[in-house]
C-alpha cells in the first residue's frame, strides 16, 4: 500500500515527459504557488496557535472539553476535534493552524490526528468562499445558498466522523 | 473571525492569570508564536512538494480530461451557466485535486461571467447558488495540501486518510446536488 503513492508519482512524471511536458519548469511553477499560501498561513497561524495555546495552558480548554463531555460523547465526537470543527466554517488557515496542533500534541498517525485530517480535508471553508464569490459581483440576495451551504458542510462533518470511525476503529 | 479571536484570546489571558500568573500567560502567548514559525517551516516541505507535482499534473492532458469529463454533470447542475461553464469546469477541476487557491481565480471568473448575464442585478441565480453549495460540499479526489502537511509532522501513514476523505467529501456532495435540485425545481 505504501508504494502507491510514490509509483503515482513517477507514472505522472513519466506520462508527464511523454506529453512533452517541461516537468522541471512545470513543478517550479506549481512549487512557487505554496509561497503566497504559506506566507498567508503564517500570521494567521500566529494568532491562532497563540490563542489555542494560551487557551490550553491556562486550563481553560480543558475545562470547556470536559464540560461538553457528556454531549461530545453522546454524538460519539471527540472534544479535542471542536476547535477544528468550529473553526473549519470560517477560515481554512485556521483550521490548518488547529490541526497542526494536533498533530504537535498527538502526532499525525493517533486517532485524533487521522479524524482530524479527514475532516479538515472533507470540509471547506464555508463563510470565506461565501462571502468573497458574493461580495465580488456584489450579490445581496443570496437566496436558498447560506442553509444549502451550512447543510453541506455539517454533512460533510458528520461524513467525515462515520468514516473515520469505519476505517480506524 | 474577528470575534472568535478576540474571545479566545481574552479568556484564555484572563484564565491563565488567575490559575498560573503573568509570567506563565506570557511565556504561553511568546511560545503560540514561536510554535507558528516551527510549524510553518515544518509544513512547508510537503507543500512546496505537492504543489510542485500538481503543477506537473496540470500541464498534462488529465486536467483538461478531468475539466471535460465534468462537462455533461455541469450542463446538468447549471442549466443557466451559459458562458461560465468552462469557469466553473476548471473551478471544480482544482476543488477535486484539493488546490483551492487555484480554484479561487476561476471561481470568481465564473461569478462575474453570470452576473453579467443576471437579468436581477443582486439577485443570485440557481447557477451560483449552486456553484456555492457544491464548492462547500467540495468533492475531494486528492487532497495535496493535507497529505503535505501529515508527511511534514512525521506521519507513517500519510495517504491512509485519502479513502476516507474522498467518500465522505462524495457523500456531502451527492446530499448537496440532490438538494440543489429541490431548490431549482421550487
Amino acid at each position: 500500500m505504501s508504494a502507491v503513492v510514490p509509483i503515482g508519482i513517477v507514472l505522472l512524471l513519466a506520462y508527464a515527459a511523454l506529453c512533452r511536458v517541461r516537468v522541471f519548469s512545470a513543478f517550479l511553477e506549481g512549487a512557487e504557488r505554496a509561497l503566497p499560501l504559506l506566507k498567508k498561513l503564517l500570521p494567521c497561524l500566529a494568532a491562532m496557535l497563540t490563542a489555542i495555546g494560551v487557551l490550553r495552558d491556562s486550563g481553560a480548554l480543558d475545562a470547556l472539553t470536559g464540560f461538553l463531555r457528556p454531549v461530545t460523547e453522546a454524538i460519539g465526537v471527540d472534544a479535542r476535534l471542536l476547535p477544528l470543527i468550529l473553526l473549519r466554517p470560517l477560515s481554512g488557515s485556521a483550521a490548518i493552524a488547529a490541526l497542526s496542533d494536533l498533530f504537535t500534541e498527538y502526532g499525525p498517525d493517533s486517532a485524533v490526528g487521522m479524524t482530524g485530517s479527514v475532516l479538515l480535508g472533507a470540509s471547506e471553508t464555508l463563510l470565506y468562499t461565501l462571502a468573497l464569490y458574493f461580495g465580488s459581483v456584489g450579490i445581496r440576495k443570496t437566496r436558498f445558498t447560506v442553509p444549502l451551504a451550512l447543510i453541506a458542510s455539517f454533512v460533510s462533518v458528520a461524513a467525515g466522523l462515520l468514516f473515520s470511525r469505519l476505517f480506524f476503529g | 473571525m474577528d470575534m472568535v479571536f478576540f474571545a479566545l484570546l481574552c479568556i484564555g489571558i484572563v484564565t491563565e492569570l488567575f490559575t498560573k500568573g503573568g509570567d506563565a500567560t506570557l511565556a504561553s502567548l511568546i511560545g503560540g508564536a514561536g510554535a507558528a514559525v516551527q510549524n510553518t517551516v515544518t509544513m512547508a516541505g510537503g507543500m512546496l512538494f505537492w504543489m510542485g507535482m500538481l503543477g506537473v499534473l496540470e500541464k498534462t492532458p488529465l486536467m483538461n480530461a478531468l475539466s471535460g469529463a465534468l462537462r455533461k454533470p455541469i450542463a446538468f447542475l447549471f442549466p443557466d451557466a451559459g458562458k461560465a461553464s468552462g469557469a466553473i469546469a476548471l473551478n471544480l477541476s482544482c476543488n477535486m485535486l484539493g488546490l483551492g487557491n487555484a480554484a479561487t481565480p476561476y471561481g470568481l471568473e465564473a461569478m462575474r461571467l453570470m452576473e453579467a448575464e443576471n437579468p436581477h442585478k443582486g439577485v443570485a441565480t440557481d447557477s451560483m447558488c449552486v456553484l456555492l453549495a457544491v464548492n462547500a460540499s467540495c468533492l475531494e479526489l486528492f487532497p495535496a495540501t493535507l497529505l503535505g502537511l501529515r508527511q511534514s509532522f512525521g506521519s507513517a501513514h500519510a495517504a491512509a486518510v485519502v479513502l476516507p476523505v474522498v467518500l465522505s467529501s462524495a457523500c456531502s456532495t451527492a446530499v448537496t446536488v440532490l438538494l440543489c435540485r429541490l431548490c431549482i425545481h421550487r
